[in-house]
Formats: C-alpha cells, structure tokens, sequence
C-alpha cells in the first residue's frame, strides 16, 4: 500500500518534470572556451538556465583545437548547435557554416533583438559583415598587453608606477631590472612559436606594416619595416639579453623572475594566485604608433538543418541574453566586454579585474590599439608558415634576412595553390 | 564430410562478433579514409574527386618529408629504448631477490597510468631551461652549457622519445614480467647447473621462451612510436620551427587547422601503410617460428 503511494507520488514528480520541461525548449550552446574562460561561461549560462522559463541550455565546451572542424562537421551533419563562437579572423573560412543574422530563415534577427553596430566596439562588429551580410554579435576582444613586477621595478630603482611608453624608456627599464638580477623582458608570454610571431606582429604593426595585400594574393612582410621588427625581437635574446630562447615568460612571471612581459587579459588569474605584485600598462609604442596583437569572440548561429524561424529566434534570443550578462565574462573571464552596456556596467567597473587589469584593455581597444591575425581562409597555414620561422631567427638558427625570406617564399606558395 | 561443414560454420559462427566490430569500427574507417583522401574533401561546398593528387602533393611537399623523417627519427629512438628498458627491467625483477621488488615494479609500471597530456607536461617542466630539474642537475655535475633540449632542432625529437619510452616502458615490462614468470623454472635452474652466466639464461634462454610476447609488445610500441601526437603537441606544438612536426601532427593540423580533410586522410592512409609494413616485418622476423 505504502509501496503503491510512494510510486504514484514518483509517477506524479516525474510527470510534473516532464511537463515542466516541456515548456522550455533545450537549445545547444557550444564553445572553443576551456580553463577559466569555460568556468565563467558556465556561470553565465546556469545564471540564465535558472532564470528562464522558455530555455533550457545545454553547454558543451572544450577542444579548441579542432572547434572548428567539429562545427563544420556538425552542420554538414544536420546537427549543428543553436549557438556557438567564432574567432573574428576565422570568419573567412567559417562563414558558408553559420547563419547571416539579418537576413536568417526568421529574418532580421539583429532587428528582433535590438542590436545595431553602435552597441557594440565597431571593428569587431564590422569583422563578421561579408558582402552585406552580418554573421556574428561579438563578445568581447582579448589582446596583449604589458605585465609588470611592481617590486622588481622597485628593486631596480624604477618607478613601479611609471612603465615604460616607449622604446628608450623600455630599453632603460630593461637594462636595469637586468643589472637587479632578474630577466627583463619577455615579449611572448610561453615563448611557443605562434606567441613570438604575435610579439613580432606587434613591432611590424606598429612600424605600419601590412602581412599580406589587400587581396591576399601575396605575403608584403620581407621588408625594411618587417626585418626591423624581427631583429628587435631577435636582438632582445641574441644581444641584449633580457631573456634567453626557449624559456617560458608565464612561469617566470609567476616565479618573480620576470621584469616585463608582454601577454593576454587571460594571465589576470595566473598572476593573481601567483600572488605578485604586478601592474598592467600599455604596450609601449616602440616604433610608429602604438599597436598590439589581438582577436575577438563572437556568438553565432550555425546552419540550422531546419528553417523553422522559431528556433532561430530562440537562438538569438540566447545569444542577446548571454550579451547583456557579458559583464560577467569581464569579470570572472577576464576579457573586456564587447556590449557597450556591459562594459560600463557598474558590477564590472567596480570589480577587481578591472580596476586591475581589464580597464588596460578596455582603453586599449578604444584608442585602436588591436590589430587582427590575417583574416583569410588559408590563415592557419599562412600563420604557421611565419611562425616557424619566427622562432628559428629568435633562436638564432636562422638569420632574421633568412626567416623572412622563407617565410614569404612559403605564404607565397600557399597562396599561389588551389 | 557433413561433420567438417558444421565445424566450419561454427568457426565462423564465433568469429562472426569479432569481425562485424572489426569490420565497422577498423577496416570501413580505412577504406572510408582512403576514399576521403581521393577527393578535394569539403562536405559544406561539395567534394570534388581528384585521383591521387593530394598524394601527388605531399610527396612533393617539403614539409610532408619533414614530418615523415621526424616520425621516423622519433620511431627509431622510442620504439628500441622502450622495449629494450622494459625487457631489462623484466629480468632485474625476475632475478632480484629483494623485498622492494614489488614497490619497484609499482613504480616502473605507474607512468603508464597516466594521461599522455600529464606526462607531457611533467617532463616539460623537466626540460624547462629556468625551473626545470634536468638542466638543473647537469649544472650540479659541472654541464653549465647543456642544451635547451626541447627547444634543439637536434635534440628535440630525442628528448620526446626519451620521455615517451619512460611512460610506455612499463606496460611493456609487465607483459614480459608475466611472459617470464610462467616460464617453467627448472630451465632456468639447468642453465645454471651447466654453467650459464645470466647473460646467456637472459637472452640465450628466457627471451626465445617469451618470443610471442614481445612480438605483441612490439607490435604495440610500433603503432605508438609512428602515431606519435599528444607528447609533441603539448611539449613543443611541433617546434622548434619544425623539427618535431611528426606526421600525425601535420596530419591532425591538415584536418583541423586548415580543413583540408582530403589531404589529411591522405597522411593518415600513408601513415597506416607505414604501420602496416612494419608491423608485418616484426611479425615476420619475430613471429612465432613453428607455424603448423
């Protein structure tokens, strides 16, 4: 009898459940994101799981290494994600596999949700639109910036509230947190081939120099301003010595061994429980104009196998909901918000990682410091042919002449194929 | 006559299981990967079938013969420190006498329980120039000058395969520690009664007897030692410029990196003739002898 009752009361549970659930429509979300990025992902969306009576979202993160192929396959597999995230430079090679926002099987979404380009930073918005057509809303931009040891400054005798701005100041701060025992600088955060390329990118940038032209039909880097750019970099090991190839500007920053080192809004966590003294400034102009390495994360639609326009606008209603709480992705993610509105969001403006870190950034995307990575189908391969060589000269295996001469010889190849 | 057939449709009653799983799960993704590697592979704007260029391509490609001999170099390292690390290591415990024998073999054998990405990253840090304990310890012994072991084009590839050997050696010493002990002792014993060293029991005697299987742990580390790609990505992302790009991880950044699926099926196909043919040298020189 009492088996009976407690049976029918489970019956009664789980029926409510089901019909409970019902009403909310499960909506897919994936991302490249892993690490901190992921936790502060996760508690954006259980925020809205929590708060929404018509979704219900399930997240997948993880692999960032092969996102992208997986996403093509799922949308060639009719079973794409309603949402997912797309790097601002992968936009060439990923756009035929995602949704044009305003002109989707249920419309101009960016008009159903009330986004316009002036809500968000523009160049970022302005790097999904294609031939007319607007592919992403973007998140946030994440960019390079300089990290600083407070206390290895002072031990120097510098001043830990003065950075370096430019080449002499950063030449003179080098020398004397050198002379103090410690590195000086690092310009590429782990030192892996892809973070020194990055670091030359920044000096070749901010000489007014353009990697490829304007239709990608051939590399325009093995120049006066490309070699310069290098041979400073290469200088900083081979000559000067502020550091030594090979080694790993993270771990040295978090060990306080490290003067000065050129990384990512994401190292605010890394340096927080390493608990250094640190500061965050500018890249320092070295050559022209100021300039620094970064990207941007945007939420997209994947192609959908149906057109049915309801699921579109669930999606978009997700993607606006996940926008105005980006505010947390600043504060437990560590990256500047895209979305106006969260960006000057007082929960963000007041919180740590700001005032510590990300209000560096936020003032360096508004005084158009960030500079993309090529943007072009075959970018990976182009990257990687630079980066290889990158590292070859900062080891001193190539000269500086010969890696830019083997670097262009090989993008210019790989434009050249079919 | 009638007694035969229905032995034989028994026979293949049993193995039919085996070769459905096999079938779906082995031998369709192959031939499935040989036809992708056929065809300029683009499910979003349609494959195009293009014969055996992308084949034609990588064997003109100088960064394929790269990886290739890469894949090769770190083969030729890993595959003989490992088998030969553990097949020594076996004996020592056939023949110690200790009490700490048990506590050694746990330790031998406890990298093997780790994930490639942990072992990676340990004996990255090993390797680190700053915090890492090797370079450390040969500045201890007077070697101030010792190299960036992973970041050497020379000594790059050898450095992984060092590590790779230290976690895979013990999987390996397990098996030819119980190859051994099932080993009838009385042969051992008569070796010694007529004057065999340990040297001549070890390897005049006892390795002919476990023959079988070091061909299975040969097998094994050779399909390790050619598909080599977790160690080298953590450990060095295929750097210093490319000096330890192995072929699974130009493969891997083919399919992934650059969406050219067509071309990456082609590398993994290459590959798998690579495996293919020694796997079946091994079993032809190591193989069990006495076939009936």
């Amino acid at each position: 009898m009492r088996f009976k009752k407690f049976l029918l009361f489970g019956l009664l549970i789980v029926g409510l459940t089901i019909a409970f659930a019902a009403e909310k429509t499960t909506l897919y979300y994936t991302t490249l994101f892993h690490s901190g990025d992921a936790q502060a992902m996760e508690k954006i969306v259980q925020r809205i799981n929590q708060e929404s009576e018509d979704m219900y979202v399930i997240l997948v993160q993880g692999a960032w290494e092969n996102y992208y192929a997986q996403l093509i396959n799922q949308v060639v597999a009719g079973n794409a994600p309603q949402v997912g995230i797309v790097h601002s430079n992968m936009f060439p090679s990923m756009k035929d596999a995602l949704t044009p926002l305003n002109a989707s099987p249920a419309g101009d979404l960016l008009a159903k949700a009330g986004f316009s380009r002036e809500d968000f930073y523009t160049d970022v918005w302005d790097s999904s639109t294609f031939d007319g057509q607007h592919y992403g809303i973007p998140l946030d931009t994440h960019m390079w910036a300089m990290w600083y040891n407070k206390d290895i400054f002072e031990e120097a005798g510098l001043d830990p509230d003065d950075p370096p701005t430019n080449a002499a100041e950063l030449e003179y701060a080098a020398q004397k947190i050198k002379e103090a025992g410690y590195y000086a600088v690092h310009f590429a955060e782990d030192g892996v081939a892809r973070k020194l390329m990055r670091a030359w990118y920044i000096f070749y940038w901010q000489l007014g120099g353009e990697l490829f032209d304007g239709n990608y039909t051939k590399a325009t880097f093995n120049n006066e301003k490309g070699l310069q750019a290098l041979e400073y970099l290469v200088n900083s090991v081979q000559e000067w010595n502020w550091n030594i190839p090979g080694s790993d500007g993270f771990k040295q920053f978090a060990a306080g061994e490290l003067g000065i080192l050129f990384a990512g809004n994401w190292y605010y966590y890394s340096a927080e429980n390493a608990q250094i003294n640190y500061g965050v400034a500018k890249i320092p102009t070295i050559f022209n104009s100021p300039a620094t390495w970064g990207n941007s994360h945007n939420l997209v639609i994947p192609k959908q196998a149906t057109s049915n326009p309801q699921i579109y606008e669930q999606s978009m209603e997700l993607i606006r909901r996940i926008t105005e709480l980006s505010y947390m992705w600043g504060m437990f993610g560590g990256h500047s918000p895209a979305y106006n509105e969260s960006r000057n969001s007082p929960e963000l403006l007041n919180s740590p990682v700001w005032r510590k870190s990300l209000n560096v950034f936020s003032l360096m995307a508004e005084e158009g410091y960030l500079h993309y990575p090529p943007n072009h189908p075959k970018a990976a391969e182009l990257e990687n042919a630079i980066q290889v060589h990158v590292q070859q000269a900062y080891n001193g295996t190539l000269t500086p002449e010969e890696a830019l001469a083997k670097a262009e010889e090989e993008c210019n190849r790989i434009l050249s194929e079919e | 006559m009638k007694q035969r057939a229905r032995d034989q449709w028994s026979g293949i009653l049993f193995a039919l299981p085996f070769v459905i799983v096999w079938s779906v799960f082995t031998l369709w993704p192959v031939i499935s990967g040989f036809i992708i590697s056929l065809h300029n592979w683009d499910p979003l704007r349609g494959s195009e079938y293009i014969g055996f260029e992308n084949y034609k391509y990588l064997f003109t490609s100088e960064r394929f013969w790269n990886a290739f001999f890469n894949t090769f170099e770190f083969a030729l390292i890993m595959i003989p420190l490992t088998l030969i690390f553990g097949l020594l290591f076996a004996f020592f415990l056939y023949f110690s006498k200790s009490k700490a024998k048990g506590f050694v073999e746990g330790a031998l054998f406890f990298p093997y329980l780790l994930n490639v990405s942990i072992i990676s990253l340990v004996w990255k840090w090993l390797f680190d120039p700053d915090f890492g304990l090797i370079n450390e310890s040969l500045k201890m012994i007077g070697i101030s000058n010792a190299p960036q072991f992973l970041n050497h084009p020379v000594w790059v590839i050898p450095a992984i395969a060092f590590a790779s050997a230290w976690w895979l050696m013990g999987y390996r010493m397990t098996i030819f520690r119980a190859a051994l002990e099932s080993q009838p002792v009385e042969i051992v014993e008569a070796a010694i009664i007529d004057g065999a060293n340990k040297w001549q029991i070890m390897f005049k005697i006892l390795f002919p007897l476990i023959r079988p299987q070091f061909l299975f742990a040969m097998v094994l580390t050779i399909i390790s030692g050619f598909n080599v790609l977790g160690q080298v990505m953590i450990m060095t992302e295929g750097g210093p410029g490319r000096s330890s790009e192995v072929l699974a991880l130009y493969l891997y950044r083919e399919a992934f990196s650059y969406f050219r699926m067509g071309r990456a099926a082609a590398i993994g196909f290459i590959l798998f003739v690579i495996i293919f043919i020694f796997t079946l040298i091994a079993m032809r020189y190591m193989g069990n002898e006495n076939k009936g």
